[in-house]
């Protein structure tokens, strides 16, 4: 069974897949930022990111910097075969959750 | 801080705490991230109170190394408390040893840890040393928790025979000194632990 998956940690992940060749840390804190509507610690991200490598769902790769950075290098993100199973996963799980019930759900008040 | 977005630069001293606290490999990518978005984003559009959102940011890689630890650190305490309130003696001996141990066992580890993870002995003093003040924090809270729950004339007077109030409420503050001992000699330990490992691998 693949890993199972918090919601920061799905968000980060689909940050990595929607930015594709761009997912370095910067870019990946602005679009979990933007998908989640709110302030995220780049220490938050960074954490998730770490793990998620440490468990083998994305790997990670130094790319070039450029000046407004320093000359720092960037680290770029891919999702790896155990982080695709792992979304599709969750995915799932979400959908049999929800299925038969009609989104969004009316309150009773 | 100067006016132009792309040669504007954070506190300087932050972004070495920030370097310092993270691993060799993410020295570079995570603080040239953390500059990029500062000078392309934040600069533009927070002006005056950039630096501000640059050191939230490094307090908050703070935070995640130093709270868990500081968290377990202050849960020994707030339970010394409740057993000394809630089964009194006269004779601490056994007690304290315990607690003594525990405490130093816990911040060799923060500072070993910290030091282990980033290659720096200083890293291990600044960690252990936050770690301790934050678990002051929590343990103030946690005790005076416990009392609120437990207040009663027995309670009062298994406090006064255990150290008193100010034990309770000035100890843990006090743990800085100890943190800063035990961070630094972890902090060496853990530094050439690491050194002693690449060069072994290498």
């Amino acid at each position: 069974m693949a890993d199972v998956l918090g919601a920061f940690e799905q968000a980060v992940l689909l940050g990595v897949v929607r930015l594709a060749d761009e997912a370095y840390g910067r870019a990946i804190l602005n679009e979990v930022q933007e998908r989640l509507g709110r302030d995220i610690a780049a220490g938050a991200v960074h954490a998730t990111l770490e793990r998620l490598e440490k468990k083998k769902l994305l790997s990670s790769r130094l790319g070039a910097g450029t000046p407004v950075r320093a000359g720092r290098a960037r680290r770029y993100y891919r999702l790896q075969p155990a982080g695709v199973r792992a979304l599709n996963d969750a995915r799932a799980a979400v959908d049999t959750m929800w299925r038969g019930l009609t989104w969004p759900l009316k309150g009773r008040a | 801080m100067t006016s132009h977005p792309s040669s504007a630069s954070p506190p300087a001293w932050a972004e070495a705490l920030l370097r310092l606290l993270l691993a060799p490999k993410d020295r570079d990518s995570v603080s040239g991230d953390l500059l990029e978005q500062y000078r392309d984003a934040i600069v533009p559009t927070r002006g005056a109170t950039a630096d501000a959102w640059y050191l939230r940011q490094v307090a908050s890689f703070l935070w995640r190394r130093a709270w868990p630890w500081a968290l377990i650190f202050s849960g020994a305490f707030v339970m010394r408390n409740a057993y000394d309130w809630l089964v009194p003696t006269t004779d601490f001996h056994v007690r304290s040893q315990v607690t003594t141990y525990f405490a130093i066992g816990t911040l060799l580890l923060v500072g070993f840890g910290a030091a282990w993870r980033s290659g720096s002995a200083l890293a291990g003093i600044v960690v252990t040393v936050v770690a301790s003040q934050i678990a002051a924090v929590f343990s103030v809270v946690g005790s005076s928790v416990l009392l609120a729950i437990l207040k009663s004339p027995e309670i009062d007077r298994a406090i006064a025979g255990s150290g008193g109030i100010d034990e309770v409420y000035l100890l843990p503050f006090m743990m800085i000194v100890p943190a800063v001992i035990l961070g630094t000699v972890a902090g060496v330990a853990g530094k050439l632990g690491r050194r002693a490992l690449s060069r072994g691998n290498s």
